[in-house]
């Protein structure tokens, strides 16, 4: 999630407030999949990434492309008016019960050394390492990936040597977006699937962006991890209630004494 | 004179066309609710509101209250005491409201009861448990404030009472939302058990929203309590007992674990059995108004009732009933008529207010064995 909201903000510069929202919309059609079309859990996982990278060619097309690389005021204004919107028509369409996924392996632990594992969860942290390999791979070894690099580091340099603009923002959009539905179809069968449930991932996916160094997807990725490994570990030793501080106390102190994040590096994607 | 003349008829035809206007067509009685309609506990705040829908559908159905319709204004707080402020001061100035339900949250109801009692707007709470609110309400203060519900307090009694009584008040640890209902069940089950000499082995609050419990329940592991007392609402319950599960906690659960809302594939497992759980309701408590309220309310919304939308549907008979029997929708007639109400719950008791506006209704305590929840029985609250 913080990986595709990293991408879209390096490419687009464009900081999406609705990202948690098509995270949420991402588990609503894993939900819809899965207990109404009985869709296994790897075809759900496929088709959900799908959709959503596919509404989020949409969303460039009908409103971020109109705003890209104008004023940035805009586009936060834009963005969470487009998650109030998702938030609320959804609260309409489908209510706000809290939805369960079942899938085939819902209720499958592995036990590792005496320690209990859901399966859905090493699902899940393969998926989201195989996300971050894959965009990787796309972002430093493909040509688009360099059009993608290209254009998050000098937009006009990009476009003097041919490289079409709306076409690789468009496609980040898809793939940044799409991430978060990835992200969704992982977790939905994790956690309870509602309405309002992007809404405490997007802030805390703000916070590992910052200290990943905004626009920086390998750094988002290292600071997701970071930033987990440092939450079980107060949670563990301290008041529970102090866990939600970590990643924020970590986001000011970033922007205090190294704005650039943990690689402090100028160049996005 | 001549034009008095001619008024005199027109306003003779004009009193008349005002006698014969069916009941219908009057001003409805106006109430308005604060409740969450989105954010973290919108679910329950949409219970809410299905439960209080149900009961003035039934009232308007049957002729309205006072040959008048009753209509319900519903303003979103989400669960925010700042935002429910807001809310209830807008509805508050437009006058027309005879009485205020609910507000759902503890501290919302908190952060409301001086607005209504300036006001002079009777408040009756179906839902917010916690024991401040009724400890500030009728002698303690706050004439304007009646609440139908228990209070933290009073269930946790309860529950700490059977707990007692089996032998299991050893060695609880508390695991509770960081709200007004969390610390308030905390506190009810801390001083209940302290009571008995005992105290709670560990506290743990989370914040509204959590989705991840992991590291606290490998912390609740390694300290092996002999019980958790879980109070969660919602989506986090959701997602706490299904982690509880995944993870094989396997600490008995009690406090105020919300039977109803455990998915049916966790509770036939079995790893809930041994759970012990105090609400004030439960859909599977076999009296026939309580059996005829859950088929008109899964007839209507489609979904079966849940705590919420039982406490809201009776707690809006309540109001409607004072309305009713104060004669006039006039907020102090209704005020006086709440003191004196005496109506009977669809749980087979009666409400009642005592002199800090609480009634005692019926808490029902619940324990899960061999993957099906029991009703081991009704206890005074």
């Amino acid at each position: 999630m913080a990986m595709g909201l990293s991408l879209i903000f390096g490419v687009l510069e464009i900081v999406n407030f609705a990202h948690g929202e098509f995270y949420m919309l991402g588990a609503m059609i894993a939900y819809f999949l899965v207990a109404r079309l009985h869709v296994g859990y790897w075809p759900m996982i496929a088709g959900v990434t799908l959709a959503v990278a596919a509404l989020g060619v949409v969303l460039y097309e009908a409103l971020l492309a109109s705003v890209r690389g104008r004023s940035f005021e805009r586009s936060i204004l834009l963005t969470l008016g487009v998650s109030m919107v998702l938030q609320n028509g959804a609260i309409a369409l489908w209510t706000t019960t809290p939805r369960m996924v079942e899938t085939e392996y819902a209720y499958t632990n592995v036990t590792a050394g005496g320690i209990r594992i859901p399966l859905l969860r090493v699902f899940a942290l393969a998926l989201a390492a195989a996300a971050f390999a894959a965009l990787f791979t796309v972002l430093h070894r493909t040509r688009i990936g360099k059009a993608m690099r290209g254009l998050a580091q000098n937009p006009d340099a990009a476009l003097m040597v041919g490289i079409d603009p709306r076409a690789v923002s468009r496609l980040a959009g898809a793939i940044g977006i799409g991430l978060a539905g990835l992200a969704g179809a992982a977790l939905a069968p994790i956690y309870s699937v509602h309405p309002t449930m992007g809404f405490a991932f997007v802030f805390k996916a703000f916070a590992v962006i910052i200290v990943g160094g905004l626009g920086d997807v390998r750094g988002a990725a290292i600071a997701a991890v970071a930033l987990g490994v440092v939450e079980s570990f107060v949670a563990g030793f301290f008041p529970l209630i102090l866990v939600d501080a970590v990643a924020f106390v970590a986001m000011i102190l970033f922007l205090l004494f190294r704005p650039a994040g943990l690689f402090g590096r100028g160049v996005r994607v | 004179m001549g034009r008095i003349d001619r008024r005199l008829p027109i306003a003779l035809l004009l009193v008349w066309l005002g006698a014969v206007t069916p009941a219908g067509a009057q001003e409805p009685i106006h109430i308005g609710s604060s409740i969450p309609i989105t954010g973290g506990v919108a679910f329950f705040g949409q219970h809410s509101r299905w439960g209080t829908e149900l009961a003035i559908a039934e009232a308007n159905a049957a002729g309205g209250v006072l040959g008048r319709k009753i209509e319900v204004n519903f303003q979103d707080n989400r669960c925010n005491p700042a935002e429910a402020v807001k809310s209830v001061t807008q509805m508050l100035g437009e006058k027309k409201y005879v009485a205020m339900l609910d507000g759902l949250c503890s501290g919302v109801v908190l952060a409301i009861m001086p607005l209504i009692e300036r006001a002079q707007i009777p408040l009756v709470v179906a839902n917010a448990s916690a024991t401040a609110v009724a400890e500030k309400s009728g002698a303690g203060g706050n004439k304007w404030t009646f609440k139908v519900n228990p209070t933290d307090a009073s269930l946790a009694e309860a529950m700490v009472a059977w707990l007692a009584k089996e032998g299991k008040i050893a060695n609880i640890a508390f695991l509770g939302e960081d709200t007004d209902f969390g610390r308030s069940g905390m506190l009810g089950f801390q001083s209940a058990l302290g009571r008995r000499g005992q105290k709670l082995a560990s506290t743990d609050f989370y914040q509204q929203g959590t989705a991840d419990f992991t590291a606290v329940f490998t912390k609740l592991r390694a300290q092996k309590p002999a019980s958790l007392a879980l109070y969660a609402i919602a989506a986090d319950f959701q997602n706490l007992i299904r982690q509880y599960h995944s993870f094989g906690v396997g600490i008995p659960l009690t406090g105020r674990v919300l039977s109803d809302q455990i998915p049916k594939e966790i509770l036939a497992s079995g790893a809930l059995d041994g759970t012990s759980s105090v609400q004030p309701y439960t859909p599977e408590v076999e009296t026939a108004g309580n059996k005829a309220f859950v088929a008109a309310f899964q007839k209507m919304h489609g979904n079966p009732p849940n705590l919420l939308s039982y406490m809201s549907y009776e707690t809006t008979r309540v109001l409607l009933d004072a309305i009713k029997r104060a004669g006039k929708a006039d907020p102090a007639a209704i005020r006086d008529a709440l003191e004196k109400t005496k109506l009977s719950s669809l749980l087979g008791d009666e409400i009642e207010f005592d002199k800090n506006n609480l009634a005692h209704k019926n808490a029902v305590i619940l324990t899960i064995k061999n993957g099906q929840i029991v009703v081991l029985g009704l206890s005074r609250t």
